[in-house]
């Protein structure tokens, strides 16, 4: 039973993919409902994996020798992450008929989205290291071509080279790290390596550990790579509401908590997940404050949320993360589809051109009201519970500075989120746009996003026995009654976090008698536009990368005698090495 | 004494097919080299694959070429390299030069059997199913090529009856 | 001249595949590459079928040249196809014409 679910929930989407591409362009009602069907019937195998979770293998497929048998283990943390990454992507794709309609290729747009859902699915189910690293590349490329969908446009074109090589760069990491872990245990199974990882050296378990945390930084846009994922927002809404809020930009978080309880006892490595955690916190924050481009905002503030996944795994509470990474998939999900539809009808991405869009687009403003004030951590929203949480394992686990760092955090992340709804939806128009309707397929997907983010809070109860020890003997989750949340939340240090956001929210409303104020953020806008110098690493990295294509891109010939030649002089090469070895 | 003389004949009618002008000459002697290929296979005791061998390598293909000469038609393009010439011999001559000297080496002590293992038929399709599979997936990605190709020339001819 | 049978055979592969390979480097018709590259796999099977009888595991390397016989017949029917699709749009069988890989 599970192993047909399992099957079905990374192998319909890519039936699905094949399907629609196969259908062809001049079908555009025929794919826009092949895409639709394939997703929900994927997240229909992905929720119902949930009453089948099992910490043993659900589908095992014998490889031979060489890399091991492929498996896949439906535990908690896995079939949770499916279940977003199937169903967020079932809404961004209904989302998407609406959003996306009359483009041209659409079925390159759908095939890629499709095959995007299921090698998600894939790598948070695997257990074979060397197959996670596949799907992880899978989603990489995915993010890559549907960064890049408008391939005429090469500001398009180039956040997604970007944003490829950043993540690839994290590949690195992530083979490295199997590498290490096949020579020393001989298998690349995670599950053995994490119940017991007496035999890699104390030494190697650092560099691997370190390792996988530059994976995970590349992967998730942490501290220093944070800057390919505003660049990444030439994507259509759609994608960056699923790719680069709610699944792949996920996957590094995935990761460390995932290995957290082989690595916890590494030397400063949870000291090293925290500060990363709270350096894209922060930057990410303020570099949020001063953008204006609608999108870029919320990308920075999600690469400012994950900081707080981050910080979380590295204080010692998965579950904590967790909890964040399901509410923030939800109200980020909702914000950029929220975004899309704002872009869609307006015309610009452009802040400073909006204003008043919420008198045209009433039902778009309420909804992104609502994840706004999830992201910003008010309550009773779902945000609110988790990132409380957060704070609380942060106190709990780590330096108290750091503590301190991320409530300042939350006050800006406040700031920020209303600075953003305020220029988008209230005031005057500030330029002469023609507000279109929302379609209905854009309402179905926002409506259930935002009745979520409003009560995702609830399960907290059934989502910790998801993770609890059924399923995740080394995790050390316990179960967490809605009860006894609300009496860990409800304390003096949420009225700390509480304070700080209501200072951050009071500091817009009184943003006129505080010019004085603002003015001195001027200078550290002009660094936060300029991501703090770090934009500047991240382009040289791609630059270089992209030159020495460039450059052994000449021994290309295209022409086969050459290539021929090569094969042969490798056999020469191979012949003499065996004889002179011999 | 009929190895070497097969042997012989192959490397002939090899530099002939490889000489020949005219593609559908070329198209023969391949043919020729590949029942010849067949012979040796026989002699050496596989006679299934002597005959797949023939069927395929010499029937099959031969009509193929003929078939795909017929169509493209017959074009002589210049015998000038692209290659630097020098380079081609050195390589050429090198490689076969190590692959020779390697098995004189390594090889003088073999002592070849010469009672042929005849339950070998037996055991070919039972032990393995993989190449079995791994075949089925071959010829499917055969004709789904052959389909791709064919699909996109009716496009083609279409476009061209529209315009 | 009395070589051992092995030698013989092993001879009778270089040979194919050397011209294959000779002509594989020289020419530059999309045709003849199909034909050199049916010259260097009759020479594989054949390596294949003599190191099955030198080392007694016939039912192996039989399957193994079965394999490759079916593989190289693909390869042949795509390059055709390939190779008279590739005349029709560009009207030409040359390597070098058909090269647009350079800048």
């Amino acid at each position: 039973m599970i192993s047909i679910l399992i099957a079905c929930s990374i192998g319909l989407p890519w039936v699905g993919a094949l399907l629609v591409w196969l259908i062809g362009d001049k079908h555009e009602k025929v794919q826009h409902w092949t895409s639709i069907l394939f997703s929900l019937a994927a997240g229909a195998a992905a929720v119902l994996m949930l009453w089948n979770t099992t910490g043993d293998a659900g589908l095992t497929i014998k490889m031979g020798g060489i890399f091991g048998d492929f498996t896949f283990i439906p535990d908690g943390l896995g079939v949770f992450l499916a279940v977003i990454a199937t169903v967020i992507g079932s809404l961004a794709v209904i989302f998407s008929t609406s959003y996306m309609k009359g483009e041209t290729q659409i079925g390159r747009y759908y095939a890629f989205v499709l095959f995007f859902i299921g090698a998600m699915v894939g790598l948070v189910l695997t257990s074979n290291i060397m197959l996670m690293f596949l799907f992880w590349e899978i989603t990489a490329l995915c993010s890559y071509a549907l960064i890049a969908f408008h391939n005429d446009d090469p500001k398009a074109v180039r956040g997604g080279i970007k944003a490829l090589i950043i993540t690839s760069i994290g590949g690195v990491g992530l083979l490295l790290g199997a590498l290490i872990l096949f020579v020393y245990t001989g298998s690349f199974d995670i599950r053995l390596f994490i119940a017991d990882h007496s035999a890699v050296p104390a030494g190697m378990m650092a560099v691997l550990a370190f390792g996988f945390l530059i994976a995970a930084a590349a992967k998730s846009a942490q501290f220093p790579f944070q800057t390919w994922l505003p660049d990444a927002m030439e994507a259509p809404s759609p994608i960056s509401a699923l790719i680069h809020a709610a699944t792949m930009v996920n996957a590094g978080v995935y990761l460390l908590a995932r290995f957290f309880p082989a690595f916890k006892d590494v030397l400063y490595w949870r000291e090293a997940v925290m500060i990363v955690g709270m350096l894209s916190a922060l930057l990410a924050a303020i570099m949020a404050l001063t953008s204006t481009d609608l999108k870029r905002v919320l990308a920075y503030s999600t690469v400012s949320q994950l900081g707080y996944m981050v910080y979380a795994v590295g204080a010692g509470s998965v579950f904590a993360s967790q909890f964040h990474l399901f509410s923030h998939s939800i109200f980020k999900a909702l914000l950029f589809l929220g975004a899309g539809a704002v872009i869609h009808s307006v015309g610009t991405r452009d802040m400073t051109k909006m204003g008043g869009v919420g008198k045209h687009m009433p039902f778009v403003k309420w909804v992104f009201i609502i994840g706004a004030l999830a992201l910003s951590g008010i309550p009773i929203l779902n945000g609110f519970w988790s990132k409380e949480l957060v704070l609380e394992a942060g106190l709990a686990g780590g330096p108290s500075w750091i503590y301190a760092v991320m409530v300042l955090v939350a006050g800006l992340t406040a700031l920020y989120t209303i600075r953003c709804v305020w220029m988008v939806f209230f005031g005057e128009a500030r330029s002469d746009y023609h507000a279109h309707k929302v379609e209905l397929a854009m309402k179905v997907a926002l409506a259930p996003l935002a009745l979520a983010a409003l009560v995702s809070w609830l399960a907290v109860g059934p989502f910790s026995q998801l993770l609890g020890e059924a399923t995740l003997p080394q995790h050390n989750i316990e179960t967490l009654s809605l009860a006894s949340m609300f009496h860990e939340v409800l304390s003096i240090p949420t009225l700390i976090a509480l304070i700080g956001i209501a200072i951050g929210i009071a500091l817009w409303l009184l943003r006129s008698k505080l010019a004085g104020f603002i003015e001195g953020l001027k200078s550290l806008q002009w660094a936060a536009e300029h991501s703090f110098g770090f934009e500047a690493v991240n382009s040289a990295v791609v630059r270089v990368t992209n030159g020495l294509a460039e450059t052994l891109r000449n021994t290309q010939t295209g022409l086969l005698n050459w290539n021929v030649l090569g094969i042969l002089a490798a056999l020469i090469i191979l012949l003499a090495a065996i004889i002179l070895g011999a | 004494m009929w190895y070497v003389l097969i042997a012989v004949g192959i490397l002939v009618f090899a530099i002939l097919a490889i000489s020949a002008k005219r593609l559908l000459i070329s198209a023969i002697w391949l043919a020729i080299t590949s029942a010849l290929t067949a012979l040796m296979l026989f002699l050496l005791g596989a006679p299934q694959i002597a005959v797949i061998e023939l069927s395929v390598g010499a029937g099959l293909v031969t009509v193929l070429f003929v078939f795909a000469i017929n169509i493209a038609g017959e074009e002589v393009i210049g015998l000038r390299s692209a290659l630097p010439l020098p380079l081609v011999w050195t390589s050429i001559v090198l490689a076969c030069g190590l692959l020779i000297f390697f098995i004189f080496r390594s090889l003088g002590f073999v002592q070849f059997p010469d009672a042929t293992n005849t339950i070998a038929a037996s055991v070919l399709w039972q032990d393995r199913y993989l190449d079995f599979l791994l075949q089925t997936v071959l010829i499917l990605a055969g004709v789904l090529g052959v389909i791709g190709l064919l699909a996109h020339s009716k496009d083609e001819h279409s476009a061209e009856e529209k315009a | 001249m009395n070589l051992p049978i092995p030698f013989i055979v092993l001879l009778a592969v270089i040979s194919l595949a050397g011209t294959g390979f000779y002509c594989l480097l020289f020419t530059r018709n999309l045709i003849k590459v199909v034909v050199a590259l049916q010259l260097i796999v009759k020479g594989v099977v054949l390596a294949f079928v003599l190191a099955g009888h030198l080392q007694q595991n016939e039912s192996l390397a039989q399957t193994m040249a079965i394999t490759v016989i079916v593989a190289d017949t693909i390869v042949a029917v795509i390059g055709l196809s390939l190779a008279v699709q590739i005349r029709q749009h560009t009207g030409s069988l040359d390597l070098k014409a058909l090269s647009k890989l350079k800048r």
